[in-house]
């Protein structure tokens, strides 16, 4: 029975649907023709029926919008995929697609009255949710800023983020749908690196310009794409750091406790190949993202008996770590202990990791020292809206990186993505993280003797070690103790 | 790895033999017409463990075959796998200090009494409802997030003990609803394919409590304070404390095995629920009646004991095991929304272990894979593979219990 009442329902639906078929016989109309949605159809199917070619369903969605604006008995289509039952939308004829194809290419970054930016950010798992939802948050503030400037190009500029989740495979589809499906000028962002080494890919196969903004693997510059700039430092800029410090507190033998990614394995083997160099021994420990227990290791690594413990674990698998060291003696309080840059959010770090006072961690971005205005005025917005004590490294850069396109598109006065990249290469961009250059590039080609990471790379990303010197202390108080040069009190060494 | 060729060619010999008795063994049992059940697992067993000088003796004479002819080659086989490593090793931690061994040891079993808790919770479930509930990792994930946000985030304050108690009846009250109105529907006949539609539902709880959590709470990593602040104790004195050195993060004992104190709470507090349930199971009425229908569903209904609301009963158990464990160790490990997915992974590999539906099965299977992942952590010599194999240790277990013994340790028998 309840089959039956079923069926009748849905041959009432589809009569329905079907009357006003009828009813609406298109009448050819300057080559173009009218068509009311019927079950079962789908844009590109349309295309292949009436244009003889499937990829010419966007010309349908465009000029149907066009007459949407003109006529509200057309539908607006605001997505190529949906489109429903009994909507009437307007299908060009050949030349009128051919016009619009034609001038699409001069179009990309969004048409009508917007342009589009793409983002690339982990927002799930197992990407680095916290990351990814900091510079989500750091996107916001300079969209806001850019539109309140004049937008891009005279008109409004649109973020179009997407979610990577920290899998490489998800970045190239990410990268495609942006490019494919929503025409992005360029694409700024990211946040691991195995993640932009495929981003990167797509990005050269469709010469599409891309701002990473912290994505420190050395092979992402490396490349040398044409397409493909960073404003985050490198590893090896960082290992240099961590490596100049060790050997000023006279160690000889370190921990590196790494994970299972390009980000890790890269920056454990640069700093161990930098500390053999300067006659540190290091022995280095891997798990993969997401290891809660880490007793046995700890015991492993209190039977090395290092003078100093470098953590590169991201993430909460980093508090792990470094809560489970303490607990089992070789804390930051017992040894000099480089903790992993997330260490920075003060609130979330002493939450985790309650024994964690004298934590040495990385800073990306001037010392408060050396503020600008601009990175006072981003910290202000920033801490409003978050509720954080003070911007994260990887917040500037992810703001950074989006007022930075915005002003490339601008001063190349396209969306034509050679354009804007000869604009990137010569921009010289004031913000948050002080004035961001590319010294090397197609104007300027790497001479010999400089390495080819250089490429396309904000060389002066100022990289200092801060560290915690109270339990519970806000992390817009911690002083700088490496480099000497932004020094603003003596580095406490654990264990002496 | 100084010389593993010693180590391989153990390898060799107890994978090659033991597969040679595995596979022959049984046909000359059915050859000679005896009873086949055992004859698999302790042909591989005698063949791994001595080779040829075991297997020959064994074909010949075919003896009864018990749980001796398992267990005595087993203990032979840990002690040639031990020597050859010892031998290929000679460096290795795990060979020279036995302090390092027995903290490793203490360590696993530590903590593999949590997994055995949780264990327990997916047993229990399985063995009354047939059901393998996917979402038992969430229910691990809600215990510890409903005992931060008890004590830390709206009743500062509040003692740890009372925010583990209402994490229990949290979980209870979800596992409870959850049953009532998304299995009940199999034993009543309105779906087709109950056991199809029961992985599907329990995986559909799965991913609707992870991103309902993630998007309530955030994705920043929570942690509870340590339940209990331990005193300084030193045994005998402070100045030579070589029995026992407590501090508020450790305790040393003999001056060389060590855990942290947060996580002996936890393992405390494991061993004490344990306790309560075996009393329960054991004990009382319902716990009786909810083993009846594990044992047969309608023998316990004539009896008089309506199994549908034990089955409700049972999975709002289950999930509470699993609450309770995640409660007891928000304090060790920091806590965010899909903190559940590795913990429900090992659930399902101490059950296999252990056997599917066995209650002391599935304890035991926790202190095994404990005990196999902190030696394995501990002793595998490359320090960037030791902690990376974690997951795998577990796996390696699954697959050779699945080969040699597909009932479990303590599975029923087919």
């Amino acid at each position: 029975m309840k089959k039956k009442l079923l069926n009748l329902f849905l041959v009432v639906a589809m009569l329905l649907v079907a009357v006003p078929v009828v009813a609406a016989a298109p009448p050819p109309q300057d080559g173009g023709q009218d068509y009311v949605v019927v079950a079962d159809d789908w844009l590109s199917k349309l295309a292949d029926k009436f244009l003889g070619d499937v990829l010419a369903y966007p010309a349908i969605t465009y000029y149907t919008n066009q007459m949407n604006a003109e006529d509200s008995s057309y539908a607006k289509i605001t997505n190529s995929d949906l489109i429903e039952v009994g909507w009437k939308i307007y299908i060009p004829s050949a030349e009128e697609a051919e016009a619009y194809f034609a001038g699409q290419t001069a179009s990309v970054g969004g048409t009508g009255d917007t342009v589009k930016i793409g983002a690339v950010a982990p927002l799930s798992a197992p990407g680095s949710v916290t990351g990814g939802t900091t510079m989500k948050a750091a996107f916001e503030i300079a969209l806001e800023e850019i539109n309140e400037a004049g937008g891009v190009l005279g008109k409004t500029a649109e973020l179009v983020l997407v979610d990577t989740e920290g899998l490489p495979e998800r970045g190239t589809a990410a990268m495609e749908r942006l490019i494919s499906q929503e025409g992005v000028a360029g694409v700024v962002g990211e946040y691991h690196s195995a993640v932009a080494m495929t981003e990167m890919e797509v990005a050269n196969a469709n010469n599409l310009p891309v701002v990473f903004a912290e994505t420190w693997s050395d092979a992402i510059t490396e490349s040398q794409y044409p397409q493909v700039f960073r404003i985050a430092p490198m590893s090896s800029l960082t290992a240099d750091t961590y490596v100049n410090f060790m050997e000023s507190l006279g160690v000889k033998k370190i921990v590196i406790m790494t994970e299972n990614t390009s980000y890790g394995i890269d920056q454990a083997e640069q700093v161990t190949e930098l500390a053999a160099a300067k006659g540190i021994e290091a022995v280095t420990f891997s798990a993969d993202i997401g290891t809660q227990d880490f007793s046995g290791i700890v015991e492993r690594i209190k039977a090395e008996n290092p003078e100093l413990i470098f953590v590169s674990v991201t993430g909460e698998t980093s508090y792990n770590f470094e809560q489970q060291a303490a607990e089992g003696g070789i804390g930051p309080q017992d040894l000099p202990m480089i903790c992993n840059q997330v260490a920075g959010d003060s609130e979330a770090f002493w939450a985790n990791v309650p024994d964690g006072n004298l934590c040495i961690y990385t800073r990306v971005g001037l010392p408060k020292a050396l503020y600008t205005p601009e990175t006072v005025a981003f910290i202000d917005k920033y801490t409003a809206k978050t509720g954080k004590a003070e911007a994260e490294s990887y917040a500037m850069e992810a703001y950074d990186s989006l007022k930075l396109m915005a002003q490339a598109i601008n001063e190349a006065g396209s969306t034509d993505g050679d354009a804007i990249i000869s604009a990137l290469e010569n921009i010289s961009y004031d913000g948050a993280l002080g004035t961001i250059t590319f010294t090397y590039g197609n104007h300027n080609p790497i001479p010999e003797g400089v390495a080819a990471k250089w490429w396309h790379q904000f060389p002066d990303p100022a990289i200092t070690l801060v560290q915690y010197q109270e339990a519970g202390q806000d992390s817009a108080d911690v002083p700088v103790v490496y480099p000497p040069a932004y020094e603003t009190a003596p580095v406490i060494v654990a264990g002496q | 790895m100084e010389s593993p060729f010693y180590f391989v060619l153990a390898l060799l010999w107890i994978i090659g033999w033991g597969s040679v008795g595995t596979i022959v063994t049984p046909r000359i049992y059915s050859r000679k017409d005896l009873d086949v059940s055992q004859a698999s697992l302790a042909g591989a067993a005698m063949g791994a463990a001595g080779g040829p000088l075991t297997l020959i003796p064994l074909w010949y004479f075919t003896p009864k075959l018990n749980w001796r002819w398992v267990v005595i080659p087993g203990a032979a086989i840990a002690v040639i796998f031990i020597v050859a490593f010892a031998a290929a090793d000679p460096d290795n931690l795990c060979v020279t200090n036995g302090g390092f061994v027995a903290t490793q040891l203490v360590n696993g079993l530590v903590i593999g009494t949590i997994y055995g808790l949780m264990a327990l919770g997916l047993t229990l479930i399985f063995s009354i409802l047939s059901v393998v509930s996917f979402a038992h990792g969430e229910f691990y994930m809600l215990g510890g997030m409903a005992v931060y946000y008890l004590t830390v985030v709206w009743f500062p304050g509040l003692h740890p003990l009372v925010g583990v108690l209402g994490a229990a009846v949290l979980t209870f009250m979800i596992g409870f609803i959850f049953e009532r109105f998304f299995l009940r529907a199999m034993n009543t006949g309105q779906v087709e394919r109950p056991g199809e539609y029961a992985i599907l539902v329990t995986f559909g709880l799965a991913f609707f409590l992870q991103y309902l959590t993630l998007a309530l709470v955030g994705a920043n990593p929570k942690k509870a304070p340590r339940f209990f602040e331990y005193p300084t104790i030193s045994l005998p004195s402070a100045a030579d404390p070589w029995l026992m050195d407590m501090t508020s993060s450790s305790i040393t004992l003999f001056g060389t095995i060590s855990i942290s104190t947060p996580r002996f709470t936890a393992a405390a507090m494991a061993l004490i629920l344990l306790g309560l349930l075996m009393w329960f199971l054991y004990r009382t009425w319902i716990g009786k009646a909810l083993r009846a229908v594990s044992q047969d569903r309608q023998a316990a209904a004539v009896a008089g004991i309506n199994p549908d609301t034990m089955n409700t009963l049972a999975f709002a158990l289950g999930a509470t095991l699993a609450g309770l464990a995640g409660a007891s160790l928000v304090q060790v490990f920091s806590w965010v929304p899909w903190v559940g997915v590795p913990a429900s992974a090992r659930s399902f590999v101490i059950i296999v272990l252990g056997g599917m539906g066995s209650l002391p099965g599935a304890f035991i299977g926790g202190l095994i894979l404990g005990i196999v992942e902190a030696l394995g952590a501990g002793c595998v010599p490359d320090p960037q593979r030791a902690a990376s194999y974690i997951p795998a240790y577990g796996m390696i277990i699954l697959t050779l219990v699945l080969l040699l013994k597909p009932t479990g340790l303590f599975g029923r028998e087919l």
